[in-house]
């Protein structure tokens, strides 16, 4: 199953023209950008962070290394990134969006962390780099945006160096229907009326729950990947299979 | 995901000692941005273990093999409190150890220094007398703490005599996860001491 069906394609539940989706996107996430860090928290009951740390014990990241962080947002990852790269590597924060991209930059330069991040605003589908610059990717929480998926692989692909890898971590299907069912009902009717409360904005957070739901499950990502030249593609379910860490590498 | 909860936790432990301890970051700058790797076999769990400068990043489920990897069942890990028994232990491949061996050692020697001004951090909150109290109880860790660094200087010449080529060793690791325990455990009574403290205050 890929979701690109000739030009159209999914903006949560609605079937829009392809080139109108990254525009919806990009109003959802400016929507979001300011409340984006309490609403994780409170999305997730502080679940993502777990998620997060273990996409970074997954990374093999060392000193010295380049690091994307794509779709990186207000930048959590690029922040822990950023300290275990040391000043003789580089964290490249990239995002779509440059509200997300100001709250993150803003974020960081609070805590310091400044020297060896670079701050991008780029398209996951044409990253704006050379063949093998990085040596490791992470997309979180980011590629269930991105319009065409396989274009977005291929192009970190080629952005990456050989012997680097992938990690892509999204929402996907839990493994057991009970869970299932109960997720469903936090994510259809929780979850908006959060979003309503917090962040004064219900829509946003309805399409995000349904993004979830239109995102390709574990094993159609893991086709997509090899698809896309990666090897050695495994992934690993976290919390019931809510959430998926899929990686993959570069030869 | 309870791995990585318990993880998290022990981190922020570790950081919180950090903060504390100048002498202690003293001591780590030099192992900055190197990775220890401890694989517990019969836990099925490796560790992995970095400072960065600022921040310890622990790790679970970890599948590198860092700068330097150490690989035991946890008793054998906790029972290298016996020198003597190293040399046979690797013989009978029941322990394993490749890469920087030093930076199983500088962890270790980092916290087997370890002096936190506790007096001075809890008065600030709570007053000299309790502050007083809370230190008295935990003197008994630095004594503990010192007879630690003479059992390893006694470890490290035994080693020697063991005729192992590496200078350094693991013990000194399980010495670092030893302590590492203790201080968590230390931190969390401390913690909860002073919450008791406080009501008391109330
Ligand atoms: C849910 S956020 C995830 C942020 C961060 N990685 C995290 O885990 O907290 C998704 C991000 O993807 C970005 N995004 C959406 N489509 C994108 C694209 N085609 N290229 C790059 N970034 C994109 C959005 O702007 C948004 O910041």
């Amino acid at each position: 199953m890929t979701e690109k069906q000739n030009d159209t394609t999914h903006f949560g539940y609605k079937t829009v023209a392809a080139d109108e989706k990254a525009g919806l996107v990009a109003n959802v996430f400016h929507s979001v950008a300011a409340k984006y860090d309490i609403m994780n928290d409170m999305m997730s009951m502080g679940i993502h962070r777990l998620w997060k740390r273990q996409t970074i014990a997954s990374s093999g990241v060392r000193a010295g290394h380049s690091v994307l962080d794509l779709a990186g947002g207000t930048g959590d990852l690029t922040a822990k990134f950023s300290e275990l790269v040391g000043e003789n590597g580089k964290v490249v924060l990239g995002d779509i969006n440059d509200s997300m991209l100001k709250v993150g930059r803003e974020k960081l330069r609070n805590r310091g962390l400044v020297s060896n991040i670079e701050y991008i605003q780029m398209n996951a589908e044409a990253l704006p780099f050379p063949d093998n610059t990085f040596d490791v990717i992470t997309i979180a929480f980011g590629l269930r945006n991105v319009t065409d998926k396989d274009k977005a692989l291929r192009s970190m692909f080629r952005v990456l160096k050989p012997g680097g890898r992938l990690l892509v971590l999204e929402f996907s299907k839990p493994e057991h229907e009970a869970l299932s069912k109960a997720y469903d009902f936090y994510s259809f009717n929780i979850l908006p009326t959060m979003g309503q409360l917090i962040a004064n904005d219900a829509e946003s957070y309805r399409y995000l729950a349904e993004s979830i739901r239109m995102h390709p499950d574990q094993d159609t990502l893991k086709g997509m990947m090899l698809e896309a030249g990666f090897e050695q593609v495994t992934y690993q379910n976290m919390t019931g299979g809510i959430v998926a860490l899929h990686r993959g590498f570069k030869y | 995901m309870l791995p990585t909860f318990l993880g998290a936790l022990v981190e922020q432990a570790l950081n919180q000692i950090v903060c504390l301890s100048p002498k202690l970051r003293h001591a780590l700058a030099p192992l900055k941005l190197k990775t220890l790797v401890i694989h517990i076999r019969d836990w099925q769990q490796q560790i992995g273990l970095v400072y960065s400068g600022k921040h310890f990043h622990l790790f679970l489920n970890y599948q590198e093999k860092g700068d330097c990897w150490v690989s035991a069942d946890f008793n054998t890990l906790t029972s290298l409190q016996d020198p003597s028994r190293l040399t046979q232990l690797i013989r009978q491949n029941k322990l394993d150890l490749e890469g920087d061996i030093h930076l199983a050692q500088g962890f270790s020697n980092a916290f087997s220094e370890l002096e936190i001004d506790w007096a001075e951090h809890i008065s600030t909150y709570l007053g000299d007398a309790p502050a007083q109290q809370l230190i008295d109880s935990l003197n008994a860790t630095s004594i503990r703490a010192k007879h630690h660094a003479q059992t390893l200087s006694a470890m490290a010449s035994q080693l020697c005599q063991d005729e192992l080529r590496i200078t350094i060793h693991p013990l000194e690791l399980s010495q670092f996860t030893a302590h590492t325990r203790e201080l968590t455990h230390r931190v969390n009574s401390l913690e909860q001491r002073i919450n008791a403290l406080l009501n008391i205050k109330e």
